[in-house]
């Protein structure tokens, strides 16, 4: 377990790509962070990015009065990303020597790169320069994982189950569980989303050991 | 003036945007991005290529005849009128269906029927119609198929176009039915294929016979509403344009005939440019005979036209008989006086590449025949 | 995104709500019983709840045809005592505006609340328009919540606000209100309502002999909503008394003047004026501001509609206030990458905002230039500063195996056929992104709902001034009926002759999937008789003609014909949403054979990975071959039509 963030406001942001479950990661931190009587306040873009685009949730938990949805710049404590390159675009933006970041080893790639028009860079070269921007990052295939689970769109409950695991956030997994359970009222939805976070707990704490 | 080589910028700027196009349909079979729809064939979107094959096959493009003969004919052609051929006749289908479907002697359907019912063939790339209609390109499997396809059509389909349908349904022996231009495209295309990095082209995968149609010139798709005008109530049945005029079966019996003139506005603007009335290059050309419309012209030009014409003849398929020599002069007349007019037209821009010997054999050939 | 948290009936419970869903709880809060919209982002999930909610609420929710219906029938449930919400973006205001300058006069009986999303930054709009200047023409008053949690009550408290003038209330959220998160304390669910009834008494008239009366009564209504704004606990300052320098700010904006505040050490020296009635003002306690202050500068989202009231009263009231000096978009102060007014404000933009109105130096990293452009640097600028490892940007695309790539392919296609110049008219919907490349670039102009018909039905009455290039409009299933019918009839009649595309994909896709006339099913999720498109354009006397864009030859050929007939004529390409179709049809199997497919030695400059570019078709660089991603891969096809080697295989599914 890493040690936990203590500051009066711990700024955490989701990045990733249309139809890669921001949306719904956001939702069960945020979820989880209400039910040990914290304020938070999300801001996600969704809308016409839904079509491909890069998409971010910005989840502010504070033990202060309410807050605005939007972390300035340089102030991300937290980036879990689902996508390699979508870190790096927001660490670029948000990050600071303090950020510490989750990824998801997959990469999704941008028309421009089908089309083959520009090329997408490696992922050593994108760890490397995440490494270069981060105190610490803890990557994994998370969408190799939610395979495991069931289904590789999983991959966002995956990696919510890894920041869980981390400790970083004030927010017991119980909390994140009975979440997961209130957002899926499909059984076997319900069951295949808790199977990926749980998951993705184990798997982070398996990669922090190393 | 015309590059030797181009892409799709030109063929669309040179050709397509000049009305020049024959709508024989080759450069969409080879491209996405260049599609035939009706009578018009367009580049739809840029592909980016400076030089391409659209360009090569295409027959307004630079176009050398002597040597298209020496690839065809491996040797430079002997007659520079009609084009080189071992025979000429008057032909007709023995088949009293096929006879009663056809324009006049029912020689083409007949041939393809019998390519058909030999296992020599898998199909045949022809055009489906009444002649009153806009036809459609056909790929044609069946004696019904090949019915469907008889009959003359005055309009210029862009039929190559369904080559890649042939190649997708596996269809790879192929018989294929077009006007002089598009003989020409696909000699073009069969001459590409034969070198090593063209070797995809449709021609490299298909076993083809080229049966082509005299053509002094080809009808613009406004016909059509002229005929409907023309036709008023009454159902067109078949439509034929003889020496005396255009003529208008209904399917009640009546018939019209309309001064030839009135058709000539809606002569495809590309036709003019036309050096091939009689399909030069192909293995056996057939036409009218301008004389009897119970029969047809008959030209067999390749080796493998002459066996399969020798064949039928001895199956029973078609009928033969010699040329009338009185009449010969008067193909031969008809011929040279359009290959004299593109002669006498031919602008710096012109598409024909002639050799100073072809020119002048052509000349002399036509001037003792005139 | 929960809908467990809006039903909950638990009163004190904190639960996590989206600011859509808190405007939904609101007015559930409020005794709602009767709501309506027509979908829009960012406000599209609050008619999508109270619908799925309605039978367990005791309250009626429809997905109208288009705003100003929608409005009339929540005016009319108002009329009849019911509590009534319609919910819309600022487009859709503007549709409804002729109806909302005379519900203003008529007054409104039970409560009647607007809820406007406006959208700073476009993030799923058009255009970034404000919505308060047409609250203000309209003489109706503007709440604007601030968090999530206040969304709730506010909606709640205009209702009371409504009822109590009799009068209409628009409560603005902006997109970090309705797509934003917080946490909310539940409050209690009335009971069961009263029965509708239209009163022997009421009247609810404009009345052209009278304008200067109705006139008269909207002034004094907005009098006393203005006086009512003086006790709310919505406007509210914070900070040291008689602070010179004060902070004036409505919706998320003023909590990111007062983080910046905060960033900044201001906290001792800066006022922190909160507004949530913004218009009208109330005036006495902004006032009472004004006094002590010298510097005021705002915090608000879009126009500068507070500030140029606020300096207006500060104006007319100059003997009392004094000098004072206002920080703005007006002076250029407030402003983000784009210029005042121009995209979302955020914590970054107002530091550097207040830092300069108080001489500080700017804190690093705060200095905001990157973010708009995210990491974009101009080219004056010289190479990015992270060159090393480029980060790619994203485009938007239609989804893989959207119909509408097949239907722009095709009129493409065909306009290229045609060969007169012809272009396409465009509209709002997914294929608005059909103006760039996943659309082929294929739209020369695009406006609002139904523009499309309406600016080519007037482009080719310009025939008879010698215009002869073919005109297409390209219309959304859903728009058609909010918007096109009217521009139809006024074609046939006025003899207009272009081609009327409607791609048809069975659904609102934009905004979410929510159900439109054609479909069959409400907002309710009851059977519906559908409203089918031919019937409509049959009823016009216009002729039409049905095709699968799915077939792409087919349809190039039949928009061809069309454009050679030179008449009006309506073509539905029929096929449904994508997203939709995946939900419940076994796909085929569409995959590249790796024997046919020549790579670049085809001559094919990759067509169906760089030209056609649906997202499944990907360049293999290691192959040096096309490859259908197939996790993405709906099965539709439409790729294979088009590949010279026929080396795209469908396997199909029966």
């Amino acid at each position: 377990m890493a040690e936990q963030i203590t500051d009066q406001t711990i700024n955490v942001i989701i990045a990733g790509v249309g139809g890669q479950g921001n949306v719904l990661a956001s939702q069960i931190v945020a979820g989880a962070a209400v039910k040990e009587g914290l304020t938070v306040a999300v801001g996600e873009t969704f809308g016409a990015s839904q079509r491909g685009g890069s998409v971010m949730s910005h989840v502010r938990i504070t033990r202060g009065r309410e807050i605005g949805p939007l972390i300035p710049r340089g102030k991300a404590d937290l980036v879990a990303a689902l996508e390699p390159m979508e870190c790096l675009r927001v660490l670029r933006v948000f990050g600071n020597k303090e950020t510490r970041v989750i990824m998801n080893e997959h990469p999704n790639y941008p028309i421009s790169v089908l089309q083959g028009s520009t090329a997408y860079p490696s992922l050593d070269d994108l760890k490397a320069e995440i490494g270069k921007l981060a105190r610490l990052i803890l990557s994994f295939a998370a969408t190799d994982v939610a395979r495991q689970a069931g289904s590789p769109v999983a991959a966002n409950v995956v990696l919510t189950g890894a920041l869980a695991g981390t400790g970083l956030l004030p927010i017991t997994l119980d909390s994140y569980r009975r979440t997961i359970t209130e957002l899926f009222t499909d059984q076997a939805a319900r069951e295949l989303n808790l199977k990926a976070f749980d998951l993705g707990v184990r798997e982070i704490r398996d990669l922090n050991k190393i | 003036m015309l590059p030797e080589q181009g892409g799709p910028v030109e063929l669309k700027a040179l050709v397509q945007n000049q009305n020049r196009c024959t709508a024989c349909g080759a450069c969409a079979a080879l491209c996405p991005y260049i599609y035939a729809v009706r009578e018009k064939v367009a580049v739809i979107y840029p592909c980016g290529l400076a030089e391409g094959n659209c360009y090569r096959v295409c027959p307004r493009t630079p176009t050398d005849l002597g040597e298209l003969d020496r690839r065809v004919f491996g040797a430079p052609r002997t007659d520079h009128v009609l084009g080189e051929h071992s025979a000429i006749y008057f032909s007709r289908a023995r088949d009293s269906e096929i006879g009663a479907r056809a324009q006049y002697g029912g020689t083409v359907t007949a041939l393809l029927a019998f390519l058909l019912q030999q296992g020599r063939i898998d199909a045949a790339l022809a055009v489906r119609g009444n002649g009153a209609a806009l036809p459609e390109p056909a790929v044609a499997a069946t004696a019904e198929d090949l019915l469907a396809c008889a009959g003359s059509k005055y309009s210029a389909c862009p039929s190559l176009s369904a080559l890649p349908q042939a190649v997708r349904e596996g269809r790879r022996r192929l018989a294929v039915v077009g006007r002089p231009c598009q003989v020409t495209a696909l000699r073009k295309m069969q001459g590409l294929a034969q070198e090593q990095q063209f070797s995809r082209l449709p021609a490299a995968k298909l076993d083809l016979f080229v049966i082509g149609l005299f053509c002094f010139w080809a009808l613009t798709p406004g016909f059509y509403g002229f005929l409907a005008e023309k036709a008023g109530p009454e159902e067109i049945w078949k439509v034929d344009i003889p020496v005396e005029g255009l003529k208008i079966t209904f399917t009640s019996g009546k018939e019209l005939l309309v001064p030839v003139d009135e058709a000539r506005p809606f002569i495809r603007p590309a036709c003019p440019e036309c050096f091939d009335p009689t399909a030069e290059l192909a293995d056996v050309s057939v036409g009218s005979t301008e004389y009897d419309p119970a029969w047809n012209t008959l030209v067999v030009r390749t080796a493998a036209g002459r066996a399969l014409v020798e064949e039928a003849r001895a199956a029973g398929v078609i009928e033969l008989r010699p040329y009338p020599e009185e009449r010969l002069p008067i193909l031969r007349r008809a011929a040279f006086n359009k290959k004299l007019r593109v002669l006498n037209t031919q602008t710096g821009d012109g598409y024909l590449r002639l050799s100073g010997e072809y020119r002048e054999q052509l000349l002399r050939q036509g001037g003792n025949n005139g | 995104m929960s809908i467990t948290g809006v039903r909950t009936d638990q009163p004190g419970q904190a639960v996590l709500l989206t600011g859509n869903e808190a405007v939904a709880r609101g007015a559930l809060e409020a005794g709602v019983g009767f709501a309506s919209s027509y979908p829009g982002s960012p406000t599209a999930e609050v008619l999508s709840i109270l619908g799925r909610l309605a039978a367990e609420f005791n309250l009626y929710a429809e997905w109208s045809i288009n705003e100003i219906v929608a409005l009339e029938g929540a005016a009319a449930a108002s009329f009849a005592g019911v509590r009534a919400l319609a919910v819309m973006k600022p487009d859709g205001l503007n549709v409804a505006a002729d109806f909302l300058t005379t519900l203003s006069m008529s007054g409104t009986g039970s409560g009647l609340v607007i809820f406007v999303g406006d959208d700073p930054h476009a993030h799923s709009s058009i255009k970034e328009e404000d919505s308060r200047y047409l609250a203000r023409l309209a003489h109706v008053p503007v709440l604007e919540p601030a968090t999530v949690a206040e969304a709730k009550e506010m909606v709640k408290a205009a209702f009371e606000l409504s009822e109590t003038l009799q009068h209409p209330v628009i409560v603005r959220g902006v997109t970090r209100i309705c797509h934003a998160s917080g946490k909310v304390t539940l409050g209690e669910l009335p009971p069961r309502k009263k029965k509708p009834f239209f009163g022997k008494d009421q009247r609810f008239l404009t009345d052209p002999g009278a304008v200067a009366i109705y006139h008269q009564r909207q002034e004094e209504k907005l009098r006393r909503a203005a006086e009512m704004g003086e006790e709310m606990p919505f406007n509210r300052y914070e900070g040291p008394a008689g602070a010179e320098l004060l902070v004036i700010g409505c919706g998320p904006a003023f909590l990111y003047a007062r983080e910046a505040v905060e960033i900044l050490g201001l906290t001792d020296r800066a006022g922190l004026l909160k507004l949530g009635l913004t218009w009208p003002l109330p005036e006495k306690l902004v006032l009472g501001r004004l006094r002590s202050a010298k510097k005021v500068i705002f915090a608000e989202e879009i126009e500068p509609v507070l500030e140029e009231n606020v300096i207006s009263l500060a104006a007319r009231h100059w003997p009392a206030v004094g000098k004072l000096s206002f920080y703005g978009k007006s002076s250029g102060h407030v402003a983000g990458p784009g210029g005042p007014g121009i995209g979302e404000l955020n914590v970054d933009i107002m530091v550097k905002a207040l830092a300069a109105v108080a001489g500080l130096p700017v804190p690093e990293p705060a200095a905001p230039e990157l973010i708009a452009g995210e990491g974009a640097a101009s080219p004056a600028q010289g190479p990015p500063p992270f060159a090393p490892v480029p980060v790619i940007d994203r485009e938007l695309a239609f989804c893989p195996g959207c119909p509408h790539r097949a239907s722009f392919w095709a009129v493409r296609a065909a306009l290229e056929l045609d060969g007169r110049h012809g272009f396409v008219t465009g509209d709002i919907g997914c294929y608005t992104l059909g103006l760039g490349r996943t659309g082929y670039y294929l739209l020369r102009t695009a406006h609002c709902m139904g523009a499309s018909v309406g600016v080519a039905s007037g482009l080719s009455k310009l025939a008879r001034l010698g215009f002869s290039q073919p005109v297409v409009a390209m219309i959304g299933d859903s728009t058609f009926f909010h918007a096109a019918v009217p521009a139809l009839i006024d074609a046939r009649y006025n003899q207009a002759r272009f081609l009327c595309v409607v791609l048809d994909n069975g659904t609102t896709a934009m905004t979410g999937h929510q159900p439109h006339p054609g479909m069959g099913v409400n907002a309710m999720g009851e059977k519906v008789p559908a409203v089918a498109i031919e019937e409509v354009v049959a009823g016009l006397g216009i002729p039409f003609t049905i095709q699968d864009p799915y077939d792409i030859k087919t349809t190039t050929r039949v928009v061809y014909d069309l454009l050679q007939q030179n008449r009006l004529h309506v073509l539905v390409l029929r096929r449904e949403c994508a997203l939709v179709a995946a939900r419940k049809t076994k796909k085929a199997r569409v995959y590249v054979d790796q024997e046919r497919c020549l790579g670049d030695a085809c001559g094919c400059m990759r067509f169906c990975s760089r030209v056609f570019s649906c997202p499944a078709c990907i360049w293999d660089a290691g192959a040096g071959k096309a490859r259908i991603d197939e996790t993405i891969c709906t099965g539709c096809g439409v790729c294979a039509a088009n590949c010279p080697q026929q080396a795209i295989i469908v396997e199909g599914v029966e």
